[in-house]
């Protein structure tokens, strides 16, 4: 008869640790809230793991996983978070609705950066000649192939001030609520289109 | 090594995958999952006395090379899964304006 806890090597008792030790850091990482925690318990999980292909007798694999699975990866998920949450206003106005003074205090200013406050988006303000030249009357598809979420323009009328985003967008319809008071400000939400028919 | 507890590392992975409230953590899942998947492999290809795979003199029994090669294709793959993945988090977060899966199966365009 065999006698489980004598015959261990030492080898056997770090494969058994490192084991317990992964199933902790994995539950940790389904539990947390925090995203940026969890980058940090990722890049551990790799590094558990990497040992435990050592043991395993592939060192090849585990040389292959400290690269990718506990340096770049955490790499990834820190652009794509810090990107996550980011609103990207166009600025086709162009005059003191969004800077007055070339400073941020214009009045369209104020109100965005409360906005993205209250719902903790990062504000990134845009007025790329590029992109507002491609959009010359094509706001729509505009919204649609790249990820600007909001565009701002004036109707040379009447002289407000016109903002335009997608319709499937929650945060359009929170927009147009706060911007409710406000009579020189108009939402204007694009539907989807069925490129089927 | 015990394939039982490699396996539970798996299923922990599974329970977070369906029970995430979070775009982004369903994708911390799938590579939980495939963490899994390549220690089970490996274990069956590895046993008692085996040296690693790099043939010198006085070397008479290696382990298994064919589940690590396989393996080292996987972890590549996994990468770039992930990171294709993240980016559709941001297209989604720039669609819906939300990253939660509730809200963002909740809208009326989803669901027909």
């Amino acid at each position: 008869m065999v006698n489980y806890i004598t015959d261990l090597s030492l080898i056997d008792y770090t494969a058994y640790a490192l084991q317990f030790l992964l199933i902790f850091i994995a539950v940790a990482i389904v539990v947390h809230k925090n995203n940026g925690t969890i980058i940090i318990l990722i890049a551990s999980f790799s590094l558990v793991t990497a040992s435990l292909y050592v043991i395993n007798n592939a060192p090849d694999v585990a040389i292959a996983e400290v690269a990718i699975g506990s340096a770049i990866i955490p790499l990834i998920y820190v652009i794509s978070i810090s990107r996550q949450r980011e609103f990207i206003v166009l600025d086709k106005a162009m005059d003191d609705f969004i800077i007055s003074d070339n400073q941020f205090t214009g009045i369209g200013y104020i109100l965005l950066k409360r906005f993205s406050d209250f719902y903790h988006l990062e504000l990134n303000i845009t007025n790329d000649p590029l992109l507002c030249r491609l959009g010359e009357g094509k706001d729509q598809i505009l919204c649609e192939q790249t990820n600007v979420d909001l565009i701002v323009s004036k109707d040379p009328a009447s002289g407000e001030y016109i903002l335009k985003g997608k319709a499937s967008n929650i945060l359009m319809n929170k927009l147009e609520q706060m911007t409710k008071d406000y009579d020189n400000i108009r939402v204007i939400k694009f539907k989807d289109r069925d490129f089927g028919e | 090594m015990n394939p039982i507890l490699t396996f539970l590392v798996v299923l922990i992975g599974f329970y977070g995958l369906s029970t995430s409230d979070n775009v982004i953590k369903s994708v911390f899942s799938v590579t939980i999952i495939e963490s899994g998947v390549i220690l089970l492999f490996l274990n069956l290809g590895n046993f008692e006395g085996g040296a690693i795979p790099i043939l010198s003199e006085g070397v008479t029994q290696i382990v298994d090379p064919l589940p690590q090669a396989l393996m080292i294709t996987t972890i590549v793959i996994g990468s770039t899964v992930t990171a294709l993945s993240l980016m559709l988090c941001i297209k989604v977060f720039h669609h819906y304006g939300t990253v939660e899966w509730k809200e963002v199966l909740s809208r009326e365009d989803v669901k027909s």
